[in-house]
């Protein structure tokens, strides 16, 4: 039962862990931004919508709305007022990263300033678990975490394949100079990408809220299995992130079946060393020969 | 021009001497606690009850001049602490610092000895801090002492023989991991699993089955800050409903709030706030009107370590001795017993105090159910 138990416990985990991996890798395919902040996009959405539904008390829809609208504007700022400025000059793949690592940073400092820098979660009976057989548990955030992943990534599938500006992305991706070809402006492709990639991260924000719970230095843990999983599941592929996420988060709780519970972190980098040493193009990226 | 210029740096080196002088009755000691990450509310805490301790001195002008603390930021990690340690004792030059949780404390325990600057500690609990050398002291009984309190009381009037360790993978929750390994078998009761976690850790819900399929009567938590409140929402969230005990890291206000913690059981020191003794009933009244918060045996602990050297420098001032960390040493072992808030304390030869011992209840505010007589 025990094993049944990690491995749902690991599905719940690994959809939200996708879920946040798939913004990430649409951004950093699309833009070739390493979006350290990306991490800091996760904090912000989840104290919005603590501040708003656990302190304020606002109904669950408006918060979850006000959390993607706030969301959705940091992200476009962020690339208009960071990484446009920098990239406008001959800004290097570094610099951008430094700078959105500082942002990162100062978001972390900024919410630890507000809402203090202890832990906070909102009070939800969501994340109640129940026995739904001796000995296995299982709370409805976890039903709640697979549908809105899915949901989540059928969607933007949707979106990639039957829209214009969807089709445009992918095609940013692959050549920013035949996108302004077909008379679009790459920037507006771009801020597209961070619009959409910021708000992927706030079912997987909003769900942790009422998890496990939130502090400041959340972003950090976030942005990390964000890296893995676009790594393991092959840069620039969504569909592999989202498996990437999905491994993830049952191999982590998987580790615990046999190791103490300070392994099951390690258990991340062994994959993701494991992935690089031998399929280096991850899941489903390409093989890139020079 | 090349006599001029030399002059010029004479009266410059004259002007800083003289200005050193004036302020040469000014006294500054260091302190480096948590203030900013995720166990900030701690360094929070802590300097609420050190800020009051020095302005009570300053008041009562205890000491010939004015009082200061620097403070620096360990963030709660050995690193942080040495560097701050090193900035206070070589920058600062203070004789005195105060320290918090138990890696910063041994992390910063060599500078000490080596500096012959005083340490003191009235937070981390790790007994290996009774071992750090003679600069080093504790003004908080150490953790061998609490789980020695509660691990007896669980056993023999709450009749829980079954324990599951959730301990952070640093040197506290391997020292208490040991002093469980070792008090339980004598009391009849075992140690069925003891599950250790990093300190970065924020997914607990794979723990949580761990620990419910081990089945225990107690779960005993060994952690700090955030995560020891992520870990009691993510085992009571994941169907642990066993009695939950701790150290006094559950001694702070956030844990008195989360409503999953209600009922957890928690071992401090033993101070009575209601007691008559003036020092205690100043403090008690005071911290409460500057903080807004009921005191706590952290907040307790800081002040004293404030008060301890106010005395000791007041001493020294009386006896015309500079103010230094082998003076200081000397003075303690001299004066021996001190009046501080919880009532008198003498220190072992070990620079360690050994106190009574309380378990309390979370219930919004910490309840006392049992008091335990020092060892």
């Amino acid at each position: 039962m025990l094993l049944l138990q990690l491995i749902i416990n690991g599905i719940q985990v690994g959809a939200l862990y996708g879920l946040t991996a798939v913004g990430f890798s649409l951004i950093f395919g699309a833009t070739k931004i390493f979006h350290f902040a990306h991490g800091a996009s996760f904090a912000i959405s989840a104290y919005v919508f603590y501040y708003l539904y656990a302190v304020l008390l606002v109904w669950w829809p408006i918060s979850i709305l006000a959390a993607c609208i706030v969301v959705v504007v940091f992200g476009i700022a962020l690339d208009r007022y960071v990484y446009g400025p920098i990239q406008s000059t001959d800004g290097s793949f570094f610099t951008i990263f430094v700078g959105s690592f500082g942002v990162a940073v100062v978001i972390q400092n900024l919410i630890g300033t507000i809402f203090g820098r202890g832990f906070i979660s909102v009070p939800s009976a969501l994340s109640k678990s129940v026995e739904l057989v001796p000995g296995l548990y299982v709370a409805p955030t976890a039903g709640i975490a697979v549908v809105a992943a899915v949901t989540c990534f059928v969607a933007l599938q949707l979106f990639l394949s039957k829209t214009n500006i969807g089709i445009a992305l992918r095609a940013l991706s692959e050549s920013p100079g035949l996108v302004r070809t077909f008379g679009l402006n790459p920037r507006a492709v771009s801020t597209c990408a961070f619009a959409l990639g910021s708000v992927l991260v706030v079912p997987a924000a909003v769900l942790t809220s009422m998890t496990s719970g939130l502090n400041a230095a959340i972003g950090g843990r976030v942005m990390l299995i964000s890296v893995a999983a676009t790594i393991v599941g092959g840069v620039g592929s969504l569909r592999g992130a989202a498996c990437a996420g999905l491994l993830l988060g049952i191999a982590e709780n998987l580790a615990l079946w046999r190791f103490d519970p300070q392994w099951s972190e390690a258990v991340t980098f062994l994959i993701l060393f494991a992935f690089i040493v031998l399929r280096p193009s991850g899941f489903f990226g390409r093989v890139v020969t020079s | 021009m090349l006599l001029l210029r030399k002059v010029a740096v004479l009266a410059f080196s004259l002007l800083v001497s003289s200005a050193g002088r004036a302020s040469a009755e000014d006294f500054r000691i260091g302190a480096i606690f948590p203030l900013s990450g995720a166990n900030a509310d701690y360094g929070d805490l802590y300097m609420g009850a050190t800020e009051l301790a020095v302005s009570h001195l300053n008041d009562a002008k205890f000491l010939g001049g004015k009082l200061s603390i620097a403070y620096e930021d360990s963030q709660a990690l050995p690193q942080q602490g040495v560097i701050a340690m090193n900035k206070l004792v070589n920058v600062e030059k203070v004789s005195y610092v105060l320290s918090a949780f138990t890696g910063v404390s041994k992390a910063i325990s060599t500078t000490a000895a080596r500096s012959h600057t005083v340490a003191v500690n009235g937070g981390g609990v790790g007994p290996d801090l009774a071992e750090l050398g003679e600069y080093f002291w504790n003004v908080i009984p150490l953790a061998n002492f609490e789980v020695r309190a509660m691990a007896p009381y669980l056993v023999q009037k709450r009749g829980l023989k079954r324990f599951v360790l959730v301990y952070v993978d640093d040197p506290l929750g391997q020292s208490i991991k040991r002093e469980l390994e070792s008090s339980l078998p004598s009391l009849g009761a075992v140690l069925a699993e003891a599950l250790s976690v990093p300190s970065n850790a924020q997914q607990f819900s794979g723990v949580a089955a761990r620990v419910r399929d081990a089945k225990p009567d107690v779960v005993y938590i060994a952690s700090f800050g955030a995560q020891q409140s992520q870990i009691i929402k993510q085992l009571r969230d994941n169907g642990v409903t066993q009695q939950l005990a701790s150290y006094s890291g559950f001694a702070i206000p956030a844990i008195a709030s989360l409503p999953e913690a209600k009922g957890a059981l928690f071992t401090t020191q033993r101070i009575d706030w209601n007691s008559g003794d003036p020092v205690t009933k100043r403090f008690t009244r005071e911290y409460q009107a500057k903080t807004n918060r009921a005191p706590t045996a952290y907040a307790a602990n800081y002040y004293n370590a404030v008060l301890l050297f106010g005395t000791l420098a007041s001493a020294l001032q009386k006896a015309g001795l500079p103010i230094t960390g082998k003076n200081l040493l000397a003075k303690r072992r001299e004066i021996g017993t001190f009046d501080l808030v919880g009532g008198r304390v003498t220190f072992e030869k070990d620079g360690t105090i050994r106190s009574a011992m309380q378990i309390s209840e979370v219930d919004g505010e910490p309840a006392v159910v049992e008091i335990v007589a020092a060892p």
